[in-house]
């Protein structure tokens, strides 16, 4: 049952195991980048291009990595894939590096890569590693979406997506909690998001 | 001690010393490759943020660090890059002016500032209340001058005010003396 298997590494990551919610990992580039929709999709797609790329060569030579120089390998990896990244991107795509170019080094500092390589891609073959890759980041995803959603809602009074435009809430439009857009809005939201999650038991702490 | 045991004892280093050697391989090849057309690319940026500003730009040249826009009706204006010290790094502005004494217009070129809050220095909201502006206005409307700070990003917005203030009183300067030199 490969698929199976692949599926389920997969599945883990998007509640179970959601890296932001129940690991709680990556909360240093979620609580600076989740003021709005925008700037979620954006640290998506930086984070799925270097997790995959980290876990891929992670699990690939995993059996030749001694276990007690394994965390500054993986460091090493994970920095220079972001730094190749950065770099290639200014080169050919400059329009999406000024816009996603300060998540890119974000993605040094979150842990969710340096964790997946020594949780997971260090001991598993490189098909699972892929799974789990995708799986954490549309875990990620969804709880940046979530987190963004309230804050640019209530923080900014409008709700828009690369300028697509949702709504404007009546009153808060004109008189947004812009607290919420400040880094204590962004511990404020996580932290009640997780309380709601335990309390009405969709994730179960572990 | 066998040679087998010494190779174990080493193995780790000689991973990581691996490792650490394909890496500084890779990067040094990456930047390589794309070293000039970084370059290439970021002349362009400032070739379209110079054309953005004077629109009836036809030929540019650069002097001393001061870009000579000529247009096409013979009429000469400059422009110029500040350099601010943001929260998050190096914020790149450009600064044209329309005449000897007032400013045309600012862009950001590049900005590693937080997203969400110090980057907004890069809406036209902030950038607008440049122009027209002579550089002795160009201060926090605190400290008397004519422009607003955004909420949340006063350390950026400070950044982009203090840069533009003090590249544009010492530009503006070069440019009287180059004038008169002529």
């Amino acid at each position: 049952m490969k698929m199976g298997k692949f599926g389920k590494e997969f599945t883990k990551g998007l509640i179970i195991s959601n890296p932001v919610f129940v690991l709680a990992l990556g909360l240093c580039p979620t609580l600076a980048v989740t003021t709005t929709l925008d700037n979620a999709l954006g640290m998506t797609l930086a984070v799925v291009i270097v997790l995959l790329g980290a876990n891929i060569i992670v699990a690939a030579i995993r059996n030749f990595i001694p276990t007690i120089t394994r965390i500054p390998i993986f460091i090493v990896i994970i920095a220079s894939l972001v730094t190749m990244v950065d770099l290639q991107f200014q080169a050919y795509v400059p329009d999406l590096h000024a816009s996603l170019g300060i998540f890119l080094p974000l993605v040094v500092v979150n842990c969710i890569i340096l964790a997946r390589a020594e949780a997971f891609a260090s001991k598993n073959p490189i098909l699972h590693s892929i799974a789990d890759a995708l799986g954490m980041t549309v875990g990620f995803m969804i709880a940046l979406l979530m987190i963004s959603a309230i804050r640019q809602t209530l923080g900014t009074g409008n709700l828009s997506v690369f300028g697509f435009h949702f709504f404007t809430l009546p009153v808060l439009g004109e008189q947004p909690i812009a607290l919420l857009i400040l880094p204590p809005g962004a511990f404020l939201v996580i932290g009640l998001i997780m309380a709601i999650f335990r309390r009405t038991g969709v994730m179960k702490s572990e | 001690m066998s040679a087998k045991n010494t190779l174990k004892k080493f193995y780790p280093v000689i991973v990581l010393t691996a490792v650490v050697a394909i890496s500084v391989g890779l990067l040094s090849l990456t930047d390589n490759l794309t070293r000039e057309k970084i370059e290439w690319q970021k002349e362009q940026k400032i070739q379209r943020l110079l054309f953005d500003l004077f629109p009836d730009m036809s030929r540019y040249d650069l002097e001393n660090e001061i870009y000579i826009i000529y247009s096409t009706e013979d009429k000469v204006s400059y422009a110029f890059v500040a350099v601010g010290k943001g929260y998050g790094g190096e914020i790149n502005i450009l600064v044209g002016l329309e005449d000897e004494n007032t400013l045309k217009g600012i862009s950001i070129i590049s900005q590693v500032e937080t997203p969400g809050l110090g980057n907004r220095i890069t809406e036209s909201y902030f950038t607008d209340q440049f122009a027209g502006l002579s550089a002795d206005e160009v201060a926090r409307r605190r400290d008397g001058g004519q422009v607003d700070t955004i909420t949340g990003a006063t350390m950026s917005s400070s950044a982009v005010i203090k840069a533009v203030r003090a590249a544009a009183m010492e530009k503006i300067k070069l440019i009287k003396d180059r004038e008169q030199g002529k």
